[in-house]
């Protein structure tokens, strides 16, 4: 997916450095690394919020770089997006905010409610859907982003440190979350500091070190092993 | 297309009340702009129609000598008229002369002297207007010229003067207006910008879940109308209610005859409806543009 890429922002600051980088279909992979190694800006340039100073980036066939304007929403909807800071509207319920990203995309009104209803059920939120965000715990809203972020029903999920604000027990019920929903068949690339958790479920683990790839392996740990 | 006109008209009506206190701002910042501009408006056409009003004043007098008969005199109106930068030829008897200089010392509340006059010492005479007041043409070379006319009274100087003081003040009206409505401009804009910036979060996340360009801005779009509408009706409304205040100063102020405070009304409801619903479009489409392009 990432070929030869290098990322230099406008300040000359190059977070990303000749990064060659695969990805297949229904892998599950952990992006671990310290901080300002480059996670959040790899994650960038595959939803091109940042175009790549050098090299490819291909994303289900297509190069980012040479994909009109106009085609960039229409490829946002094939990915599931989530953060942190979860990025929910506070005026909204948890309903409405899942619902607002079909909205926005033109989706048919008629079916809207069939589909919010039904990523609701699989983050098991149906129960709390007419509370807004502030009246959820962190946990809560992280499964209100996710479902948002399943709703169009993408082929990939990117996470960019999604326990990030959550204390541990919480964390660990975001990734069984993460890792059903790529037993559905679904993509997932998560950034994450949780060392416990990617020790743990010996997943596939690249490591970025100062802009380059220091590792990539399989059934990893978050730290070398050797 | 017709369920995204909806889309966009639904989205621009919550947008304008879930941050009622942002878009209220914005509003009252037009309201106060407009009426700054329509302010100026009505002074500068106030201004403009007394200028005209007072130019319409310039003319060149015939004396006509007494002896003159009516038919010399009707004849001589008839070629003057036919000339191209003659507006107007009023022939004024030597009773009329007299009852007009009559009414004017009354006005000016003096004693009426011409009653202990027994004859009449005023000269009939023909007024001439001009279309333009720069242009005499030949009109004063003709009628010198002429048998019946004793004496020709042209205003030239008079004119040159009040000429210049005019356009003076009409250009300093004009650029004036233009400066207050730049100004105007760029506070309205900038409100906009700042009722658009309370809500980057809403167009990141739009962004982010893949909504197209046109999604995300003509919601914004139609809610800047939708401020700029209100601001303006508003406006007028204020306006009506002080339109009594407003006539009598300008009747007062200018001498404007009610029939051009008519048409200066038409005006004033374009420029406010027009300034408000644009502004409130441009402001939105380049506030939202400013997270669009990346
Ligand atoms: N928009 C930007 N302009 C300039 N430099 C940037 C920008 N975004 C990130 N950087 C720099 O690029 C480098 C990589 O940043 P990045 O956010 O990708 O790191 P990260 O691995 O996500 O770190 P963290 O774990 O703290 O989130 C950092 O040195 C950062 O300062
Ligand atoms: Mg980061």
């Amino acid at each position: 997916m990432l070929h030869d890429v290098t990322k230099r922002y406008p300040n000359g600051k190059i977070a990303l450095r000749d990064v060659d980088l695969v990805i297949p279909e229904g892998d599950f992979v952990f992006l671990v690394g310290p901080s300002g190694a480059g996670k959040s800006t790899l994650i960038k340039l595959l939803i091109r919020d940042e175009i790549a100073t050098r090299g490819d980036v291909v994303l289900d066939g297509q190069d980012l770089a040479r994909l009109p304007r106009r085609q960039v929403p229409r490829m946002r909807r094939k990915i599931g997006i989530i953060f942190q800071d979860f990025k929910l509207l506070p005026t909204k319920t948890v309903w409405e905010n899942v619902a607002f990203a079909l909205e926005v995309t033109g989706y048919p009104r008629r079916g809207i409610r069939p589909a919010v209803d039904q990523v609701l059920a699989i983050v098991g939120l149906s129960a709390q859907a007419k509370q807004t965000p502030n009246q959820l715990s962190g946990g809560e809203q992280q499964r209100t982003a996710i479902a948002r972020a399943l709703v169009h029903d993408p082929r990939l999920i990117i996470a960019d440190e999604p326990t990030g604000n959550l204390d541990p027990l919480i964390s660990w019920e975001i990734l069984q979350l993460l890792l059903r929903i790529n037993e559905l068949g679904v993509t997932v690339l998560m950034a994450t500091h949780n060392a416990e958790v990617v020790t743990a479920l010996r997943k596939r683990v690249v490591a970025l070190e100062e802009g380059r790839i220091i590792r990539d392996e399989v059934g990893g740990a978050y730290h070398r092993e050797d | 297309m017709i369920s995204f006109l909806f889309f966009s008209i639904r989205r621009a009506w919550q947008g304008f009340w879930r941050n009622a206190l942002m878009s209220l701002a914005a509003t009252a910042t037009m309201v106060l702009m407009l009426l700054l501009l329509a302010g100026f408006f009505i002074i500068q056409t106030g201004l403009l129609a007394a200028l005209d009003f007072t130019e319409q004043k310039v003319e060149v007098v015939a004396d006509i000598f007494d002896n003159a008969q009516p038919s010399q005199i009707e004849e001589l109106r008839q070629r003057v008229l036919s000339l191209p930068e003659v507006a107007e030829v009023t022939f004024v008897s030597r009773d009329e002369a007299l009852a007009r200089f009559r009414e004017r010392l009354k006005e000016q509340g003096e004693e009426d002297l011409s009653k202990a006059l027994d004859s009449n010492p005023l000269h009939a005479s023909l007024e001439v207007k001009l279309v333009t007041p720069e242009v005499f043409g030949d009109v004063v070379g003709m009628l010198r010229e002429e048998r019946i006319v004793e004496k020709v009274k042209e205003q030239q100087k008079l004119v040159d003067e009040l000429l210049t003081v005019t356009n003076v003040l009409r250009t300093a009206g004009t650029v004036l207006l233009v400066v207050v409505g730049i100004i105007a401009l760029f506070i309205i804009v900038n409100t906009i910008r700042l009722a658009v910036f309370a809500r980057a979060d809403e167009i990141e996340i739009m962004r982010l879940v893949g909504a197209s360009d046109a999604f995300i801005r003509w919601p914004f779009v139609f809610e800047g109308a939708f401020v700029g509408f209100l601001g303006a009706v508003l406006t007028l409304v204020v306006l009506a209610l002080a339109a009594e205040p407003i006539n009598g100063f300008m009747l007062e102020f200018f001498q404007v005859l009610p029939i051009e405070v008519g048409s200066m009304t038409r005006g004033l409801v374009t420029l406010v409806m027009g300034t408000g619903v644009g502004l409130g479009i441009v402001g939105s489409w380049v506030s939202v543009r400013t997270y669009l392009i990346r």
